[in-house]
């Protein structure tokens, strides 16, 4: 829903909590009882779950993430000219939605992914305001398989890969998360803000 | 004592109104700013402020004298709801 619309229900919102507020006198009548009953309970909960699910979609936005200035370099590895920058590659191609790109990839796909996700978010800010930030900045755990699988099973280029196939248990360790799609060496550019200084950058055409 | 209970009501309704209406007016403050901390102010400032008019609210409901009460000889005495 548009963040104008939710700001829209949520000023109706004050204005009839408001009015019960400065004429209570409104609630001896039956039609005053039920306004005060919707401009105290029923609106102000639908509108405030509105904006929290209006939050929750903004946080998955990549400008979003990148309000924080220790996640600026890593916005910037997004426009190296280099394909064997992972994300990069991803974000310049259209592989992962631009606006969510951060979002998309550092997700959990399973089935409390999206609420993990989020409470990863609030450990961010508590790390951000409160503790300081890592440095390097690292990941909680080791990158799972689970999200590269997410969009690449089943593709031609992934299941007929020439080293996804060429050994027997190749496939089965890498879909199993044994073998990394990172660390072991096949894909293992990522974000590599150190070098960042030292490479060329893709300007997309405005 | 009908006038003061209604007073009380009258009070605790505009206390509730007043809370959730900050309440709402934060909230809708931090629609308006994309930054990490607002979620934070949406849930904790705003959150709380409504949740505390809405809980007053509903306290303030549960609490209203029912309508008619018997007297220690059983007769009925009416009283005026106010809310």
């Amino acid at each position: 829903m548009p963040t104008s619309l939710i700001l829209a229900i949520l000023v109706i919102t004050i204005v009839l909590a408001g009015l019960v507020a400065v004429r209570p006198n409104l609630t001896v009548a039956r039609g005053g009882k039920i306004l005060a009953f919707l401009a105290f309970f029923i609106f102000p909960v639908f509108a405030g779950l509105l904006g929290l699910e209006n939050h929750m979609e903004r946080a998955k936005q990549t400008s979003f993430c990148l309000t924080c200035h220790i996640m600026g370099q890593y916005g910037q590895s997004l426009y190296v000219d280099d394909a064997s920058y992972i994300p990069a590659a991803h974000f310049q191609n259209g592989r992962v939605p631009r606006d969510q790109a951060c979002y998309t990839c550092h997700t959990d796909y399973s089935i409390f992914g999206g609420f993990k996700s989020k409470f990863r978010g609030l450990h961010h800010i508590y790390a951000q305001y409160v503790t300081g930030p890592q440095q390097p900045v690292k990941l909680y755990h080791p990158y799972n398989n689970r999200e590269c699988l997410h969009c690449h099973e089943g593709s031609r280029s992934f299941e007929q890969g020439a080293l996804h196939t060429a050994e027997p248990q190749t496939m089965a360790d890498i879909k199993s998360n044994k073998l990394s799609c990172l660390t072991s060496g096949c894909h293992d550019t990522i974000h590599n803000v150190k070098q960042l200084d030292h490479v060329k950058y893709w300007k997309p055409v405005q | 004592m009908m006038q003061t209970q209604g007073k009380s009501i009258n009070k605790k309704l505009r206390i509730s109104g007043g809370l959730i209406a900050l309440g709402l007016l934060v909230q809708a403050l931090s629609l308006l700013w994309n930054h990490p901390l607002s979620f934070i102010a949406y849930v904790t400032i705003g959150g709380l402020f409504m949740a505390g008019g809405i809980v007053l609210y509903l306290f303030t409901l549960v609490n209203i004298p029912s309508a008619g009460t018997e007297d220690v000889e059983g007769n009925t005495k009416a009283q005026t709801p106010q809310t």
